[in-house]
């Protein structure tokens, strides 16, 4: 499943996922936005791993903060527009 | 630590013969850890391509940015960069590509636009000489109202920062579209109809050789900021091509967001 969000006056967020027994599987961010340290994508996708493809935006989110390290520097990209990415991933596979 | 001027510093040209892609992602990893240990003084390093190329940036998933099958019918290299940003389609002669390795003391308490714009400005008063009216678009954009000319990526590392820039001297935009996979969602606030339309080449804005476009920009940040020639030192080639063959040729790396 393939999801994509441009945050206004953000960068491209992609969402690239798999769902199994209702929970994400094989989560893997990607986009044209900017992150310090680099490691911090790894630490997001982990935070979705696993989760409820039921969750609504908010809850996924808050998983991705809740992963990210206090110092890590984000440009053109939220939790919230990862959030909408996986949504429209989740929303895109049950139509497909 | 407080923010210090450009011309506190004693910055450094390298302008160098045609590399390699790979080369190229690899000299701008060694610069910056040695400009961040105090090694080499502030650079300016003016990009010569060998070859044509694909650089994506860091986060980019490869499959969903590159058609591979275009890329190798057309023998581009697809390589993968350190920054954050998008895509680039190189092909020798078509793009100015340049990096600036600072201290991170020059973007000491700023934010990333304020140090994209301070980063930005020495090549737009460049361009300005040359009679276009350019501009620094947040987030990442040098932009003209003919339309985008270049992109600029940042990195900040250890005690340094990364701020390379590539922009549109000329373009193939029917073979860039074959080989990017530029999708609409990555143009719904852009107000353009389509992906070759994004972006306007130095090349019809000024009417002169690719030369001395880049002629022009060394003598601006020379006068505005100071300005050495210099060479890269042994050393820093040995490391940049045992980085080259070891990291940025490996699949591990260009495929590390498949």
């Amino acid at each position: 499943m393939h999801g994509e969000y441009k945050m206004p006056g953000g960068k491209l967020v992609v969402a690239d996922l798999d769902v199994h027994a209702g929970k994400l599987r094989h989560v893997q961010i990607s986009g044209d936005f900017f992150l310090e340290p680099d490691r911090a994508l790894r630490d997001i996708d982990a935070a979705l791993e696993g989760l409820d493809a039921s969750s609504d935006e908010a809850a996924l989110a808050f998983a991705i903060q809740s992963a990210l390290a206090a110092d890590v520097l984000k440009y053109g990209i939220s939790p919230e527009a990862i959030a909408v990415a996986v949504r429209r991933a989740l929303h895109e596979g049950t139509q497909a | 630590m407080s923010r210090s001027a450009w011309s506190e510093h004693d910055w450094q040209l390298i302008h160098d013969g045609p590399q390699p892609p790979a080369l190229h992602m690899a000299l701008d990893q060694v610069l910056t850890d040695e400009v961040a240990a105090g090694r080499r003084q502030p650079t300016l390093r003016i990009w010569e391509w060998a070859s044509p190329a694909v650089v994506i940036g860091r986060f980019q998933s490869l499959r969903n940015e590159v058609d591979l099958d275009a890329a190798q019918r057309h023998g581009i290299e697809v390589v993968r960069r350190i920054s954050g940003g998008g895509a680039m389609f190189i092909e020798p002669g078509n793009t100015i590509t340049y990096s600036i390795y600072a201290p991170l003391s020059l973007v000491e308490g700023l934010s990333f636009q304020e140090s994209y714009a301070l980063m930005d400005a020495w090549v737009i008063a460049a361009l300005a000489e040359l009679g276009i009216e350019a501009w620094y678009q947040p987030l990442n954009d040098i932009a003209s109202a003919a339309g985008k000319i270049g992109g600029a990526a940042q990195m900040r590392h250890a005690g340094a920062v990364l701020h390379h820039v590539t922009m549109a001297y000329d373009i193939d935009a029917a073979k860039m579209l074959q080989v990017l996979r530029i999708g609409r969602e990555k143009l719904s606030d852009k107000g353009t109809a389509s992906a070759a339309k994004r972006v306007d080449p130095l090349r019809s804005q000024t009417g002169l050789p690719r030369e001395a476009v880049i002629q022009r920009m060394i003598d601006t940040f020379r006068r505005l900021h100071g300005l050495r020639g210099d060479a890269l030192k042994p050393e820093e080639r040995a490391r940049a091509r045992e980085l080259a063959a070891n990291k940025f040729h490996q699949r591990a790396w260009t495929a590390e967001v498949p």
